[in-house]
Order: C-alpha cells, then structure tokens, then sequence
C-alpha cells in the first residue's frame, strides 16, 4: 500500500469535485475539475487506486503544485 | 593440411573473442530474462547481417588484456528492415562495459562510418561509467577528449536504447540521439547512485536517480519507457522506419493499411461543440492518419502538446497537436521545448509538419515566467520558421494569441475547420479585461461585451482575409492534408529540405 498525493498540474479555481473519499478509481478518472484559461480541466488520478483525502472545495483556488487529493493505491 | 596452426589459432582465439565475460555474469542475464550484448544486435539486426569489427580488440592495459574482449563492446554493421545502419552495443560482462580508449576507437569508428556512408547509428546502451584506473589522473581524465566527440550534424538518424545501468558515456550519446527507447528498470544518470551518494553525502535511489519515470516524465530525455530489452528494441526498429536512413534522402514511403481513413466519418463526436469542454486530441490524429501509424514521441513529458510521426496515405509526417485533454491545451514552456526539439528532428530528415490547433494560449502565471516562458515560445516559433519541410496547418477550434502563430499561424497552407475561433485572447477574457466586469457583476452586460469581442473571430473571417487558404468539414481533414502533402512535395530535391537546424542543441 502506498500513499500517492495528486498535485495539481495547473492553477485556476476548482468548480466541481468529480470524486468521493473511499471511492476506486482507475487510472485518469477525473477527481476535480479546475477551471483555468477558460477551460475546465479535470485532475485525474495518476494512479488506480482508492481516494483517502479530498482536499479542495468548491470555489478553492488552486495553485501550481498544490495538492488536490490524496490515493492509496 | 597447410596452415593448420594459424587456422586452429584462429579459432580458439575467435571463441575467446565472443564469448564475452564470464559465464556466471551471463547466466545473471539469462536469469533476468535480459538479453546480453550479442543477443541484442542478433534480436536487432536482420538475421545474418551482423558484420564485426573490433572482435579482437582488447584493453590497452597489459594486465586487463585477458578478461577484456573487444574492450567492452561489440561494434560493427548490419540491416534492419533491409537497410543498413552501424551498430554499437555496450557488453556489460566486461568490465561493466566501463568507457576505456579501445572501446572508444571503436566507437568512433563506426559513428564516422556511418555518418561518410549515410547510415543510421543505433546505440545499445548499458555501462557503468569511465574505467578506473584507466581514466584517472592527468593524462587519462584530459586524453579522453581525443576519444570523444561532441559535435554531430544530423547527417543521419541516432538511436539509442538504454537497457540497463548507464552512467557517463553512454548518457551523452542518448542525450546525442534523435530518440531514446529505454527498459524499465534501466536507469540513465551522469553518475552512479554510489558515485553520486559519496560525492555529495546524500543517499540516492538509482530509480529516482535516473529511473524511467525521471526520463520519461520530467526530463523527457528518453521518449518511451518499454517493458522489455526486445520490446525496446522494436521501438527503435519502429522509429528508423518512419526516416530515411540519412538527411539526403525522403523518408520511405509505406503501403497503406486497409480501412486508413474510415474514423473520419465520426471525427465530430470526438471534438465537443461548447469550446470550454476537453478531449483527447490523440483520437483526432489516429482518425486522420493511416491505420495504427500514430508513433507518438516523449508521451509521457509534456503531454498538452502530442507529437509523434504518422503516415498519411503511405508518407511518413510529424504531427505536433495542443492537447486540451491536458491543461485544457494551455501551452507551458515544456510544451514549448518538445515541440522545437520535435521539428528539429522532422526538419533534418525531411518529414513534413501537420500542426493541429486547439489552445485557450500561453499557459500565464509565475510558474511559466521561472521556466523562461518567453524564451522557449521563441524557440518553439523560430523552429517552425526555421523548418523548410513542408508545413500544414489546421485549425481546429479555438487558437488564439503568439499561441495561433507559433501553432502554424506561419504554415504554408493553413485549413480551418469552421470550428475555428481566433483572436487575441478568450472574448470573455477580454471583457474582464478591457472593462474590469466579471460575469457576476453584471451577466447581461457581460453577455452582451463577450459577444461584441467574439465577433470576426470564425473561420470564415480568417478565410476572407485569405489568412487561411480553406474553410473545411473537420471530416474532410485527412483528405485535405494528403492533397496538400502531394502539392507541397519538394520535388526538384526529391523531398529534400535545407536542414538550416542541423547544428541545433541536442536538448531544449
């Protein structure tokens, strides 16, 4: 088991949250949705895994980097 | 029988030269289920086309002379799909195939063969560094200059495979290539964990150090990560045939494969109409080019710009496409980078760009400005003006700022879709720009600026000022390029263009 933190690639604010804690995602489901350049971008999970932590609410501003949520894999 | 000594002598001595280093070091490859350095070649080469040279060369140190057949590497000539290329593979049950003078010769040898009589190099990597003590003090660390060379002019194509541990030498020379296929489990790095760890006192994971995620995903020095030795060694086979074995030539043209163009018919349920909304851009090139021909290039680095090499109808082309699946499309200075570093290669060997644009611009922010932001999107820009391969452009949705020049705003025939939407900046960008009111403030107000700056912004308002030669179906895309890919053929130099960035870095 390992703890994998899903960073934000892109900075914007965060419209909707596409996940739930405990939910198994595979590979690219989306966690959250970013808008940033007038794009909404979902941030998807690097990695199969269950979701622990959810970091971010709606209307959250999110920068470079920042960590998003959290997956164990 | 007359020279029967001679002959029997040979014979032993040709046994001895083969058969490398010590059995237990090629059991410990067998057990790994890695292939050594002869099983390589012999995997890589068409069958019987191997032709040695420097079997019998040893170390220069009397006393490593017996324990160092060929010095630690094979080298010689072969074919790969019928055409010639030279060949180097590192013998890592020599020595840890460590760089030592012989070897060094040899290697020259065949790079300077294979640049006088236009040959692809490939470069099987796998060594642990420079030989100690062979290159230590003075005259050992300041000779090894005469035993390298730094310069290349992309005569012809380089292909390394990084296959296992690779320190040093063998770094340069994938750093050099024009693609790097490596194994997982492989690592590449200026210097070993141990060298690194007892030289700055600081523990290093060789995985972390220089492991395949590293290469692959935040440096972009290696352009895939493969599961196998023989899984990367078909890619580098995979590469080589999409180019002509040398810059004076066009790259070869390929039959095309039955049901080529079929997807087109459903290309407008893989773009969404509301321009706010993302998709993979990959499934777009994939229905445009021949049937399963998309080779994409550094995949997993800097992945809102897809690049790879593709044919349409049997030519060999390189796509460079924004990728709004990633950043919404937004272009940041790594994207930058794999692109200029992408249209080198295409420009030197003589592969026509398609361009496919989907980009909200610049990816803005302090980030981008720490990264030089600037200077890679001139570099990017400079390349593609540089470039005299043929250059198409398609845009497809929105392109908007320096983002719709750099993304083939310059192109020698440009097709909008009549999905396209460009300008300086997002109408609702501008509006909250220009006038300081945000859509909240005062949506009707807001509504009704949005569409005073979204006005003269469509395909047919670039098409009126002929700044775009085409206004197309997005179904009709594959056509239109091939059409436009036949017109643009250089025929008075056979396809050949003037490799003005022959000299360029090797690394952006």
């Amino acid at each position: 088991m390992s703890r994998v933190e899903v960073r934000s690639e892109i900075p914007g604010i965060v419209i909707s949250i596409d996940a739930a804690v405990d939910d198994v995602l595979a590979e690219d489901d989306p966690i959250i949705t970013v808008e940033s350049m007038k794009m909404y971008i979902p941030i998807p999970a690097p990695i199969a895994g269950r979701v622990t932590e959810i970091l971010m609410n709606e209307g959250d501003v999110v920068a470079t980097g920042q960590i998003v949520a959290v997956i164990e894999t | 029988m007359p020279f029967e000594k001679e002959i029997a002598e040979h014979a032993a001595r040709k046994r001895q030269a083969l058969a490398m280093g010590s059995s237990r070091k090629l059991e410990e490859f067998a057990k790994s289920g890695l292939l050594n350095a002869r099983q390589r070649i012999g995997y890589l080469l068409d069958t019987g086309s191997f032709q040695e040279v420097g079997a019998f060369a040893v170390s220069e140190r009397p006393e490593d002379r017996d324990r160092s057949a060929g010095d630690g590497v094979v080298a010689g000539y072969g074919r790969i799909d019928r055409r010639p290329v030279a060949i180097l593979a590192y013998d890592f049950t020599i020595l840890g195939a460590s760089s030592a003078p012989i070897a060094s010769l040899k290697f020259q040898h065949v790079r300077k063969a294979a640049a006088k009589h236009s040959m692809p190099l490939v470069i099987l990597a796998e060594a642990g560094g420079a030989r100690i003590p062979d290159i230590m003090g003075a005259r050992g660390t300041a000779r090894a200059r005469s035993h390298q060379v730094y310069e290349r002019r992309r005569q012809t194509p380089w292909v390394t495979a990084i296959l296992g541990q690779s320190y040093g030498s063998p770094s340069w020379k994938a750093a050099m290539s024009d693609f790097v296929a490596m194994r997982k489990g492989a690592v590449m790095a200026v210097s070993s964990a141990r060298v690194t760890s007892v030289a700055i006192s600081e523990s290093v994971d060789p995985e972390e150090l220089g492991g395949w995620r590293m290469r692959t995903e935040v440096t972009g020095e290696v352009d895939r990560a493969c599961d196998t030795d023989q899984d990367t060694l078909d890619t580098l086979r995979r590469f080589l045939a999409y180019l002509p074995g040398h810059a004076m030539a066009a790259p070869p043209r390929a039959a095309v494969p039955l049901g080529s163009g079929e997807k087109m018919a459903r290309i407008l349920e893989i773009v969404p109409e509301a321009r706010s909304q993302i998709y993979d851009v990959r499934k777009v090139i994939d229905a445009i080019v021949d049937t399963d021909s998309f080779f994409p290039v550094k995949e997993r680095f800097a992945k809102v710009m897809a690049c790879g090499l593709a044919r349409i109808e049997g030519r060999t082309v390189g796509i460079i496409a924004s990728n709004p699946m990633f950043k919404g499309g937004a272009l940041d200075p790594e994207a930058c980078r794999k692109a200029a570093g992408f249209i080198v290669l295409c420009d030197s060997f003589n592969v026509p760009l398609i361009i496919l644009a989907d980009t909200p611009g610049f990816l803005v922010g302090v980030e981008g400005e720490r990264l030089a932001l600037a200077g890679h999107i001139m570099n990017f820009v400079h390349a593609l003006e540089m470039a005299t391969v043929p250059k198409l452009a398609v845009v497809m949705r929105k392109s908007y700022g320096q983002a719709y020049i750099n993304m083939g705003g310059n192109a020698d025939e440009i097709a909008a879709w009549y999905t396209a939407d460009v300008s300086f900046m997002d109408p609702a960008v501008a509006v909250n720009v220009v006038h300081g009111l945000r859509q909240q403030d005062d949506p009707a107000r807001f509504e009704e600026l949005r569409r005073e700056f979204g006005r003269d912004t469509g395909a047919y308002d670039l098409a009126a000022g002929f700044l775009a030669q085409d206004v197309i179906d997005p179904r009709e895309t594959r056509v239109w390029l091939a059409r436009m890919l036949e017109v643009h053929e250089k025929r008075a130099t056979n396809g050949v263009g003037e490799h003005l960035m022959n000299t360029w870095p090797y690394h952006f």
